[in-house]
């Protein structure tokens, strides 16, 4: 099980004005806004706990199916380098990207290393981004498994939760896509 | 203010983070934010404080929980206006 999440940082700073009044409080815990207040570039501090808090949830809503928005109660814990994400009982580990132009997380239930697979977009189309990323899992399954990509059904339960179907098994896995780029794991 | 004003309002704070055009102009009560509208959940945030200031309200963090449609907007706006 895993859960991942990607920021287009150029997009983020286009749609998102995170010093607006209040923004920071409504998202971050106390101890992540003194983080990001001591950290050296805030603006992608601000980023990557937000994607590690995403990708957490993604993982999370696996384990419990269920739909909310609390971002702020998924809380970053660096523990000597190693990146974690609490709600509530569960935890889980984060591993993190960043280069200048994207960040991206993934959140799995033990340590692990990132194996989020960067998809970059040509079109701005969202339909079509979409598509692109769901080809490019194909096929990535279709070879790992040795399968046809005709064969694997893309499935979304009521809370949106996203999985594979193929040779009767279903795989659990995780899709995100921001602004030209795209990211999966399973 | 009746539902109506109030959908109007929410659909003028809504409009600038919205990614589906044609599901915003069929918005109604049911109209999911990031289903049908796409709009990315970083933005919720910006929706749920353009809606405090439009109200003159504070929504606390098991209000913002349920913050995903527009049904769930309009309750938290009417529980707070008539608080």
């Amino acid at each position: 099980m895993v859960g991942n999440d990607i920021v287009d940082i150029a997009q983020a700073q286009k749609d998102s004005n995170w010093q607006r009044p209040r923004f920071l409080d409504k998202l971050f815990t106390e101890k992540e806004q003194e983080f990001i207040k001591n950290s050296g570039d805030k603006t992608i501090t601000v980023w990557q706990l937000w994607s590690m808090k995403e990708a957490a949830y993604k993982l999370y809503v696996q384990k419990h199916p269920s739909r909310f928005y609390a971002p702020k109660q998924f809380e970053c814990v660096a523990h000597a380098s190693i990146w974690k994400v609490n709600y509530k009982e569960f935890s889980c580990y984060l591993s993190i990207k960043k280069t200048t132009d994207y960040i991206v997380s993934e959140a799995r239930l033990i340590p692990h290393k990132m194996t989020s697979e960067l998809v970059v977009f040509k079109d701005e189309n969202l339909k079509s981004q979409r598509q692109v990323l769901r080809d490019k899992l194909s096929e990535r399954i279709s070879k790992s498994d040795n399968i046809w990509t005709n064969t694997i059904e893309f499935q979304k339960s009521e809370f949106g939760i996203p999985t594979v179907k193929f040779d009767s098994k279903i795989m659990n896995l995780s899709l995100t896509h921001h602004g030209r780029f795209g990211a999966f794991a399973f | 203010m009746t539902n109506n004003e109030l959908i109007e309002k929410l659909k003028g704070i809504i409009a600038p983070y919205i990614q589906d055009e044609a599901a915003f102009e069929n918005l109604n009560e049911d109209t999911d934010f990031v289903k049908d509208l796409k709009i990315n959940s970083a933005n919720l945030v910006d929706i749920i404080l353009d809606i405090e200031d439009e109200f003159d309200i504070r929504l606390e963090n098991e209000d913002m929980e349920k913050m995903l449609d527009v049904k769930s907007a309009m309750a938290i706006v009417n529980a707070k206006l008539d608080a």
